[in-house]
């Protein structure tokens, strides 16, 4: 086991759905309540790395973050150094790629909460801020925490966008994924074998809990 | 003791004695409902006094659209609304109060309680008082209502009954000046209904507000409601002073 690969995947995973919570509740939480009709525009640019392959999504952050765009150029003049092939490129990168699996299930759990609630908690001269604090968010913490362990688990598995973006550097980019790749071709089964179990349970055992959660959260409904 | 039995008890238990001028007064016209995703041809005016006024007439005649127009949670395309000389709603003067500014107590048909929530909480959440004024507040009704013993439950941890009482209990204890009551009992057997329009009969007797009822049960309305009006579509197509022989 690559023990360096495993913290670098790690933290990635860990602040892309820190990231993706502060990110992800407010833009689902618009998505699920706003009357604006154009909302599908922003809800499809939300969805495209469900549909698109990684390998676009990361050739085009790629030119994004090369200093030939404004953000580059930007953020070599903020920083000194540049986005792609570091982290933090491959932490932007990651948080566009999850970005729909924690948003989806946050709107889901959000739509799913009663507005008879709402109206009642407005009836009773509750404030928005209350409403939200009170009613919505304890009562959608399922959707919530599903779109968290998600994006998890989803930035746990990264490979195309990881390589575009990222490349292969130990320590600032070889992620888990990359690192079975590597271990593949240099034709090192064993050691590619012992990480890809680990990640193979690691992902059996959180979609368990996602679905337990899920099921939870349906007989809280029906009852 | 039979269903008209405990009606006729109810009947002759209507508080008596002079209540003082508080009153509303309606006028609304169409009304989109999003929750139905319906267009409400409403063309109605009337006032109502302090004291209940039934709101009776088959599904889909617009009852519960006025009352959620009253409350704030549907615009209306045109009209007027005040309560005790205050304005709520008036298209004239572009006059909308929010629904957490008018002070209006609504009680659902499905209750609408918390689920996540204690009775108590459920009873607390409208409250603006802190401390020791809340909980006092909480207590108070809790005994009322006779629903102390629950105070701790959640609403799936209660009886119809119960959940019932809570719901009337949280819309009260914030001291609205209007209360609205959607076919609140439409779920509940005769003694139940008994022993919760006694309580809130009660309460009525020393705050005297508009309280608007809507029912399907022409027992529930002569219990409970001092005149009817009769709504279909969207109009009041009748008016009836109930003659309780007081």
């Amino acid at each position: 086991m690559n023990w360096q690969a495993f913290e670098l995947t790690a933290r990635l995973a860990s602040l892309t759905a820190l990231i993706l919570v502060a990110v992800g509740i407010p833009l689902a939480l618009w998505v699920a309540f706003s009357p604006r009709r154009w909302k599908f525009l922003i809800e499809a640019v939300v969805g495209m790395p469900l549909v698109l392959p990684p390998t676009v999504l990361g050739f085009y952050l790629l030119v994004a973050f090369g200093s030939g765009t404004a953000l580059g150029r930007w953020y070599e003049r903020t920083t000194g150094g540049t986005l792609a092939f570091t982290f933090s490129g491959l932490l932007a990168a990651s948080v566009l790629y999850s970005l729909p699996f924690a948003v989806h299930p946050m709107v889901a759990g959000f739509r799913g909460v009663d507005s008879r609630l709402l109206d009642a908690a407005r009836t009773l001269g509750a404030s928005r801020w209350k409403i939200y604090f009170r009613i919505v968010l304890p009562l959608a913490w399922p959707g919530l925490l599903t779109g968290l362990m998600l994006s998890f688990a989803h930035t746990v598995g990264e490979f195309g966008v990881v390589l575009m973006v990222g490349g292969n550097i130990p320590g600032a980019t070889r992620t888990l994924s990359i690192d079975i790749y590597d271990q593949v071709q240099s034709l090192n089964y064993a050691s590619a074998n012992q990480t890809a179990l680990v990640l193979l349970l690691f992902s059996y055992a959180l979609l368990c809990v996602v679905y337990s959660m899920n099921r939870r959260s349906l007989l809280w409904g029906s009852r | 003791m039979s269903g008209r039995r405990v009606m006729e008890q109810l009947v002759n238990d209507r508080p008596a004695g002079p209540r003082p001028i508080t009153d509303l007064q309606l006028v609304l016209k169409k009304a989109f409902n999003p929750s139905k995703q319906r267009r409400f041809a409403l063309d109605l005016e009337f006032s109502a006094p302090a004291g209940v006024t039934v709101i009776f007439g088959p599904s889909g005649s617009g009852k519960t659209t006025i009352l959620q127009c009253l409350a704030g949670l549907v615009e209306p395309d045109a009209g007027s609304i005040a309560v005790t000389g205050e304005t709520l709603f008036d298209s004239e003067r572009k006059i909308n109060l929010a629904p957490q500014d008018r002070r209006v107590g609504y009680v659902f048909q499905d209750l609408a309680l918390f689920p996540h929530m204690t009775a108590a909480d459920n009873i607390g959440f409208g409250i603006r008082e802190n401390g020791d004024v809340k909980s006092g507040m909480v207590l108070d009704i809790l005994e009322r209502f006779s629903i102390l013993h629950v105070s701790r439950h959640r609403p799936d941890e209660i009886s119809g009954g119960e959940r019932q009482r809570v719901a009337l209990a949280r819309a009260l204890v914030t001291r609205p000046r209007l209360l609205l009551l959607d076919e609140p009992f439409s779920a509940l057997d005769d003694e139940l209904k008994l022993a919760i329009i006694s309580d809130l009969k009660q309460w009525l007797a020393q705050n005297a507000i508009p309280v608007l009822f809507v029912t399907h049960d022409r027992a529930e309305a002569a219990a409970l409601g001092e005149r009817t009006l009769v709504v279909k579509d969207g109009r009041v197509v009748g008016e009836v002073q109930i003659d309780n022989g007081r």
